[in-house]
């Protein structure tokens, strides 16, 4: 089965880029804000300037990184048993990460995110089979800032089985995380089956701040699975063409990669992107953008060509609310993540220049990634499907439905979408005549008033309880919100 | 409550064949329940009517696909012919809901819904004679003369082969045969108001509406 596929550059082109970043990384280098990092850097051959904390990586020690880099993660669900497999052309869905709003599905109002609408966004993602991974997708301003990372981090495990997309703003943030995993899975499992995976975002252009490189070392140094998001905008922090910001980007990925494989070799690294198209009528960094489409997918490309697992904020939409724009821009990224094979397509239920989580958007974008993912799958050909004996038996004129054929492959062969309406005009008229955004809605609904979670062993549950209050008491918290 | 007697165990399992969509079992089991002295009229409401009804209350709650019905239908149709002579032998018939003539209008040769109505028809107890496609204002006359029945369905696809319905209609009171049947309408370009626009008697959106439909007009409870 030829798998539909979309590959942006060509082979030359690919190398060209490869080549061009590591003349960058070697001539121009990059800016680590992190002593040890830089020590590090300087041990292992690369040239440093340690009072502009710029460090001039050379080739080779890019090529000895990139040998150390696994090329593939697994990331399990809290049960210890089902995982995805991050490797090869396979796509996973994934909730927008870290809003500070939550746009209430109930009456539309935008508001600071508490922790009750992080748990409801898990559940409801729990629900939902085409979003297969959960992010740490609000921050809860219910809580003290300083523990807010670990407590997304909580809400989210009570509330949801699937794999957790985050990372810390905090320097205790990685070990905390650590603890938090060890209590659900145990201290050994912490990096044999991790259940998050944590975020490490360069600045562009060309730099490495001390919380990030401490995030991305801490990672190294538990090996648990390491997620390095470069996010520039293009014409602002990074060239305005695409193949220049590739080149850029691609620089700031493996200086983070040398940095993670030489704290400790063969630390799981997810090579990630958000690119944004500034707008400079608005002075905005657009996610929605078709060109984010072309660099999510020249991006995945270029971490194929180093056999690395890719990740793109892909799904965020520009749209202020759950409407059209929203829908559409989601799901020509949708497609495209499918089709060029990025293994995890991020941004499912975000809109709000990235910084609002809206349930109507979320559950829409299940159908969306259900579409996109049928698409990816391409045509089935062998005798069966061909079905020249079932046609030659049906005959002219005759009808289809009622053989066991039809039966079997409608089913097989057709995606049915959730929300999307197919219903006659009338039905859909005696129905209520409903849009979208209202099917949506009601969707919502049904699952947070139907969809159980399945519930934590209760031993589970209370050392995941103990680990997170032992956090909170370390800042003198005492008072906590209900989960 | 005791073991299930044979009969019950028979005509459970008929109606589970049905709805599975299983012609051959069917086959198998009637001749079973023949030759276990069962009650045919029993096995024919109990099991196959039944059976088909149920697939029909799944789709409508989204659990089967229409492709499931037919089949169900199907299979129903296999195990009635097989009733059907046992039911003759005992000196009985088959008791119809009632007659239904039905064909797609004339210059449209979409088969598919009229089709599936006139199975579901069949399935729900009536007697369904289907004139098939293409069918001229003239041949609907003539059917309502020969078969005389309770009910004309009249289908059709195409906006443009919509306007037969109103040619049709026409044709009939010309005949003067309007008021000894009611006349449904259906097919995707088709409205409520449509039906009432050219003096249908009714109209149904889908094929399991146009089984309520026909027992409203003739006043079938169930």
């Amino acid at each position: 089965m030829a798998r539909p596929r979309i590959e942006v550059l060509d082979k030359n082109e690919v190398l060209e880029i490869h080549w061009r970043t590591l003349s960058v990384l070697s001539r121009v280098g990059v800016k680590v804000d992190h002593a040890e990092a830089l020590k590090l850097l300087h041990s292992i051959g690369a040239e440093v300037d340690f009072n502009r904390k710029i460090a001039k990586i050379p080739e080779h020690i890019v090529k000895e990184a990139l040998a150390k880099t696994p090329s593939s993660i697994r990331l399990y669900h809290r049960d210890g048993k089902q995982f995805i497999e991050l490797m090869r052309w396979s796509t996973y869905f994934d909730v927008g990460s870290a809003g500070l709003y939550y746009i209430d599905w109930r009456t539309g109002e935008v508001r600071r995110a508490l922790t009750r609408d992080l748990a409801e966004v898990a559940r409801v993602t729990n629900a939902l089979p085409n979003i297969h991974l959960m992010s740490t997708a609000l921050v809860p301003s219910d809580v003290p800032d300083i523990i807010a990372d670990r407590w997304r981090m909580y809400v989210d495990l009570k509330n949801c089985t699937k794999p957790i997309d985050t990372g810390a703003f905090t320097l205790e943030g990685i070990p905390d995380a650590v603890k938090i995993m060890a209590s659900i899975l145990g201290e050994d499992n912490v990096s044999k089956k991790p259940i998050m995976m944590f975020a490490a975002c360069p600045s562009s252009p060309l730099m490495w701040s001390d919380l990030t490189t401490q995030n991305l070392m801490d990672c190294a140094k538990y090996r648990v699975p390491v997620h390095i998001v470069s996010a520039p905008q293009t014409s602002a922090t990074s060239p305005a063409t695409i193949a220049g910001t590739n080149v850029q980007v691609n620089a700031e990925i493996l200086a983070g990669l040398v940095i993670a494989q030489f704290t400790r070799p063969g630390t799981p690294v997810i090579y990630g992107v958000s690119p944004t198209v500034f707008d400079q009528r608005y002075g905005t960094a657009c996610l929605g953008s078709i060109e984010v489409g072309l660099m999510c997918a020249t991006f995945t490309q270029l971490a194929r060509f180093y056999g690395i697992p890719s990740a793109g904020y892909i799904m965020v939409s520009d749209a202020k609310t759950a409407d059209s724009q929203a829908s559409l821009e989601s799901a020509f990224g949708a497609l495209i993540a499918v089709l060029s094979g990025t293994n995890i397509a991020i941004g499912a239920g975000m809109l709000l220049e990235e910084n609002g989580i809206s349930l109507v958007k979320l559950v829409i974008d299940n159908d969306i990634a259900g579409l996109a993912l049928r698409f990816g799958r391409g045509v089935l050909v062998d005798v069966e499907t061909l079905a020249e004996k079932i046609i030659e038996e049906v005959g002219p004129g005759g009808l289809f439905l009622k053989y066991k054929h039809s039966r079997e492959w409608w089913r097989k062969e057709h995606f049915l979408p959730t929300l999307l309406d197919k219903k006659t005009t009338d039905m859909w008229k005696k129905s209520g005549s409903k849009d979208l955004t209202t099917v949506a809605k009601e969707y919502v609904e049904k699952i947070l008033k139907e969809h159980v979670v399945e519930p934590l062993p209760p031993d589970i549950e209370k050392a995941l309880d103990n680990t997170m209050l032992e956090i909170a008491k370390r800042y003198g918290i005492e008072k906590l919100p209900q989960v | 409550m005791g073991k299930m007697s044979v009969k019950e165990e028979l005509i459970k399992r008929l109606k589970e064949a049905v709805v599975s969509g299983d012609p051959e079992e069917v086959s198998k089991i009637a001749r079973k329940i023949i030759e276990a002295g069962i009650d045919p009229l029993e096995a024919v409401e109990k099991a196959l009517v039944a059976g088909v009804l149920e697939l029909g209350d799944m789709w409508v709650r989204g659990e089967a696909f229409i492709a499931d019905v037919v089949a169900a239908a199907d299979a129903m149709k296999a195990g009635l012919s097989i009733l059907k002579n046992d039911i003759a032998k005992k000196g009985k018939s088959v008791k119809y809901l009632g007659r239904i003539v039905i064909g797609t209008v004339e210059g449209d040769i979409h088969d598919i819904g009229k089709s599936i109505v006139a199975t579901l028809w069949e399935a729900s107890g009536f007697e369904v004679i289907d004139l098939g496609v293409d069918v001229s204002p003239q041949r609907f006359v003539e059917a309502i003369k020969s078969y005389n029945p309770d009910v004309v369905g009249m289908s059709a696809l195409l906006t443009t082969s919509m306007l037969k319905q109103k040619e049709t209609i026409e044709a009939i009171k010309q005949a003067g045969l309007r008021d000894k049947v009611k006349i449904v309408i259906g097919g995707a370009p088709t409205t409520e108001e449509w039906a009432r626009e050219i003096g249908a008697d009714g109209w149904a959106p889908d094929a399991f509406s146009a089984v309520g439909l026909v027992k409203r007009l003739l006043g079938i409870k169930g």
